[in-house]
């Protein structure tokens, strides 16, 4: 009863209520998107990071994480791999020596670091393989080693498909050597960053450099069916492998976990403002509303409506109109956010900077359905607190002087 | 005019509960926009000048190619004679001649790829203040120190200390082999990570030894008086200095920085649309009540001969009003904040801090005090009070005399 009549009451003034509710279907659908967007760059950041470059989880020597050097190793590696595997939501597995050396060419240097990896096997973990813009992914067959490397270091070494690139670096036996390799593909992640700090060569081939053994590895890398999984089943492979250090990716890589928790605040705090700026028009409204139908309640009173009802005509009043707007502002949001995660939105035109930090230029808008609960919560939580005012003002009235009003 | 104005003033005041509302609601909008664009500008400012003051310099001059063949071939000969003419350009306050390339550094079994920085001990300190950021052992003592500065990470990672040799290998100029065996001098920390995991500091003289390039250099960074004046100065060292040398200015250098700076600006200026656009809603539907429940008064008064135009001026006078004040309340409130946190940035802390440094950026929250985001949140604000007053003026001149009288 009381509902109708709110409801009813609502579209006495269409233009008035019709104003409120589009400002808060618009401010609502703005705020959703903003947020959509910054999720979908961060995602995309984080499943790019783990897809590309750490894996779910990496096992190491304890020593290794704190003096990334060569000789700290994990010894029997294929059984452990065979071990690794055949636990549960494993999907893959594989071993790989790391190093920091120096590539250069005739002219030109940088420090990188080099990975040397079993390609059949990387390419169950990484997607990198996916990523080569020219040549392959140690497909090419050449005389000498093949190595793979990022374009930004091929534009920074300025080396081609086919040019040779010397390696350089200690061997475990303290021996300064220098290899040649030579450049049969070039891959691009959303990482410059990454592009110019990672090369790739064949495991054997690295291990016979740096004389190690071919049953030894400095780093098994592993792929879990889900990334949510991946913590509880590095803390499994822990109690296996009690004297290796396993870190899942929110170990490896901490800024993804601040990123992910910054985003998921930062969404919330944007809703916040603009419903707080959206009080004030909610407010004025009603106020108007109240100073308007002076009279018509004061003879609602006169006639023995009592306080609750006023106050709940009132409440519900507001609400529903808050309401209306949440509702019409969280379907086209769902629509649009629907629609923009299918098709994506491409901001090529800042691809160099978003990279440059790790981000990729085409961005798939994505929002959570909890967060869409949260919108609805805090909007009812909005009308309320704007009801506070005007129904004061309505309870407050003196029925028999709200009679005589204009 | 001056009538207009102070009856549109008075009339504002009539309902004084409403105006408040919709001013503060203006107010706060301002308030939030000043802070957000305050807090993106200060970090986009120190990021650039870090940039600047750390990397490139405002203007650099090179040898030609050399940007995007960055060797120690293409190296320019640094005469007194040109130093001098680079030098006494207009607004030219400092030239730091740097000899950059890289090197092999080793110690014991750790080997790791590093960038080398040849540079003159005074001019880089003046710049750099690269003194203050030396954390264990000392600055060079003279322009002919042999020593060398690292970084701490390089410095843990290779496991030297104070007073320990790091050997170089490189490749010296045309085809020469580099190599060499020097102290390590210090140790220094700068905030950005991928400075203190890769470079190698050391004189402009070890430097031009160790690469066999004697009196050689890869570039000149220029530092500027005024740094509004970049264009000018940049023209004129390009008349001086003709085709035979390459000379950019930092924008053209550091364009990842400046399209991540874009692309996060175009996020905020969004979130700024959307919070204006809810609050011109707030706005709209004040003016519309106002003028719905004034309609008998604009009726009676068109009857006794007001020309409509003229209450249109007086309604367009009494939204320009609320818009203004709220901005000027909204101005107000937020300068104290901003001034109190642009003289005393705010340290980030924990995880947040990381973060920024993985990024490479100091993790510090500093804000800009600029009168030009002031001036534009109050364009903004006029821009949509006179779209708002469309409706009114529409309104106005087209409602019925006869109905409105009535009601």
């Amino acid at each position: 009863m009381l509902i109708t009549l709110s409801w009813r009451n609502i579209w006495r003034n269409k233009v008035r209520s019709l104003v409120v509710i589009l400002a808060i279907a618009v401010g609502l659908t703005g705020g959703i998107f903003i947020a959509g967007m910054m999720n979908g760059m961060v995602a995309k950041q984080t499943s790019n990071a783990i897809n590309n470059e750490i894996s779910d989880i990496q096992i190491h020597q304890p020593k290794y994480l704190e003096n990334s050097n060569p000789k700290y190793l994990i010894s029997d590696v294929d059984q452990k791999i065979k071990k690794i595997k055949a636990t549960p939501s494993v999907t893959a597995g594989c071993p790989r020596t790391k190093a920091l050396v120096m590539a250069r060419t005739a002219s030109k240097g940088a420090g990188v670091t080099i990975m040397g990896i079993n390609p059949e096997m990387e390419k169950k973990v990484t997607a990198i393989h996916n990523l080569i813009i020219k040549g392959t992914y140690f497909e090419t067959s050449t005389r000498s080693q093949p190595i793979v490397i990022g374009e930004k270091l091929a534009s920074k070494l300025n080396v081609d498909l086919g040019k040779k690139i010397i390696i350089s670096f200690t061997t475990l036996d303290l021996e300064q050597i220098a290899a040649a390799y030579r450049v049969v593909g070039i891959y691009k992640t959303n990482d410059t960053r990454f592009d110019e700090m990672h090369v790739f060569v064949l495991r054997e081939h690295l291990n016979k450099g740096l004389g190690i053994n071919g049953n030894m590895a400095n780093e098994i890398a592993i792929r879990t069916t889900t990334q949510e999984i991946a913590p509880q089943i590095a803390k499994d492979l822990a109690e296996v492998f009690p004297d290796l250090s396993v870190q899942s990716w929110r170990e490896i890589k901490p800024s993804l976990i601040v990123m992910l928790t910054m985003m998921d605040q930062f969404s919330i705090w944007l809703i916040v403002i603009i419903l707080f700026a959206l009080i004030f028009g909610i407010i004025n409204t009603m106020l108007m509303v109240i100073m308007e139908r002076k009279k018509e309640l004061g003879m609602l009173m006169s006639v023995g409506m009592n306080k609750t009802r006023v106050f709940k005509m009132i409440l519900f009043e507001t609400s529903m109109l808050a309401l209306v707007g949440a509702g019409i502002g969280l379907l086209s949001s769902i629509g649009l956010i629907g629609w923009l995660s299918h098709v994506g939105i491409n901001l090529g035109f800042w691809a160099e900077g978003l990279e440059a930090v790790g981000y990729s230029a085409f961005v798939y808008p994505y929002v959570s359905g909890g967060y869409y609960l949260n919108i609805t919560i805090l909007t009812l939580f909005t009308a309320i607190i704007a009801s506070i005012w005007p129904t004061r003002k309505a309870l407050k009235l003196n029925p028999a002087e709200a009679v005589r009003a204009e | 005019m001056k009538r207009y104005l102070k009856i549109a003033w008075r009339n504002l005041w009539r309902n004084k509960r409403r105006t408040t509302i919709t001013v503060a609601s203006v107010s706060f909008a301002i308030f939030m926009a000043l802070l957000m664009r305050s807090m993106q500008y200060g970090s986009y400012n120190m990021m650039e000048r870090e940039a600047i003051k750390n990397s490139t310099g405002f203007i650099q001059v090179h040898a030609p190619g050399y940007w995007d063949d960055k060797n120690i071939d293409n190296t320019f000969e640094n005469t007194s004679q040109l130093f001098d003419e680079v030098d006494k350009t207009d607004n030219v306050s400092m030239v730091i001649p740097r000899l950059e390339s890289f090197a092999l550094a080793s110690h014991y079994d750790m080997t790791k790829g590093v960038g080398i920085v040849g540079t003159i001990p005074e001019v880089e300190q003046s710049i750099t203040k690269i003194k203050s950021k030396v954390i264990e052992g000392e600055f060079f003592q003279s322009p002919e120190d042999r020593g060398v500065l690292l970084g701490d990470d390089l410095a843990k990672y290779l496991d030297l200390n104070v007073g320990d040799t790091v050997t170089l290998i490189s490749q010296g100029f045309r085809g020469n082999t580099a190599a060499s065996i020097n102290v390590v001098r210090g140790i220094f920390h700068f905030p950005a990570p991928d400075m203190n995991k890769q470079l190698i500091y050391m004189t402009l003289n070890e430097a031009q030894y160790f690469y066999a390039a004697p009196s050689r250099a890869t570039s000149y960074s220029i530092m500027l008086h005024n740094p509004d004046k970049q264009n000018e100065t940049f023209e004129q060292l390009r008349s001086k200095l003709g085709d035979n040398y390459e000379i950019m200015n930092w924008d053209e250098m550091l364009i990842a920085l400046k399209q991540q700076i874009q692309s996060d600006n175009i996020g905020g200026v969004f979130m700024l649309a959307i919070l204006y656009i809810v609050v011109a809603f707030g706005i709209f539907g004040t003016i519309l009540m106002m003028t719905h429940e004034r309609r008998r008064e604009f009726s009676v008064m068109i009857a006794t001969g007001m020309q409509r135009y003229k209450l249109a001026t007086i309604v367009f006078f009494e939204t320009l009003y609320m818009g203004l004040i709220g901005v000027i309340s909204g101005s107000i409130i937020s300068l104290p904040i901003v001034y109190y946190f642009y003289k005393n940035p705010i340290p980030l802390k924990g995880e947040m801090a990381n973060a920024m440094e993985e990024f490479n950026v100091q993790p510090i929250m500093p804000f800009a005090l600029e009168g030009s985001i002031y001036l534009n949140q109050a364009i903004v604000v006029v821009i949509l009070v006179v779209l708002i007053s469309i409706y009114p003026l529409i309104n106005i001149n087209r409602f019925s005399l006869i109905s409105g009288l009535k009601s």
